[in-house]
């Protein structure tokens, strides 16, 4: 699954960090997430998608 | 939505600190049976001992696990799906070595196994970091 998380973060000029913060998980998460190491679950995926004011589907794609 | 209070989180410090402190009192009670010449039952109540620590441990764990996120949890999950079973091995293997060669209870004893079960742990948590790093 791909996904466009970075270039959202970049966007608003977030870093990791803060991007953690606001969905309230670890860095390393958001690294594993951006870098398609790691699938996040429908929670955290919904969260990921309200803060960057999208859906999933435009967030993530099927893939790979 | 997106921001819910939450409990302070209990550090990793002081998980590890209760760990230490479990394992420091697993240590003396062991040379204190070992080196001493303690009554029976002051012996078994120092072989009890480290379990009330232990607990101590086990509670913030728990915490600590159930606080962490679904990344951290799915790193744990690994890291025991891979020590468990090699634990397994492990123990099933010397089972069938002793069979054959005698091994010696100064460095195949209980008390020297269970030492395995952290380090397979720590293993497993080396390998599933690696994945998702």
């Amino acid at each position: 699954m791909t996904n466009r998380l970075r270039v959202l973060r970049a966007e608003r000029g977030w870093s990791q960090q803060e991007l953690a913060e606001r969905v309230g998980v670890s860095r390393q998460t958001i690294n594993a997430v951006e870098t398609e190491r790691y699938e996040p679950s429908l929670s955290l995926a919904f969260k990921l998608a309200a803060i960057f004011a999208t859906t999933i589907e435009e967030l993530f794609e099927p893939g790979r | 939505m997106l921001e819910s209070p939450r409990r302070k989180p209990l550090s990793g410090a002081l998980m590890f600190g209760v760990g230490v402190g479990w394992v420091v009192v697993y240590i003396v009670c062991l040379l204190v049976v070992k080196e001493t010449d303690v009554p029976r039952g002051v012996g078994i109540a120092l072989a009890f001992a480290p379990i009330l620590p232990f607990l101590a441990f086990l509670r913030i764990l728990g915490r600590v696990s159930r606080e962490a996120d679904e990344l951290h949890q799915r790193v744990q999950l690994e890291a025991l799906a891979f020590a468990y079973p090699a634990m397994m091995v492990l123990l099933m293997t010397l089972g069938l070595l002793e069979l054959v060669v005698p091994l010696s209870p100064d460095d195949f004893s209980l008390r020297h196994l269970w030492a395995y079960m952290p380090a397979l742990y720590f293993a497993g948590l080396a390998l599933a970091w690696r994945r998702y790093k």
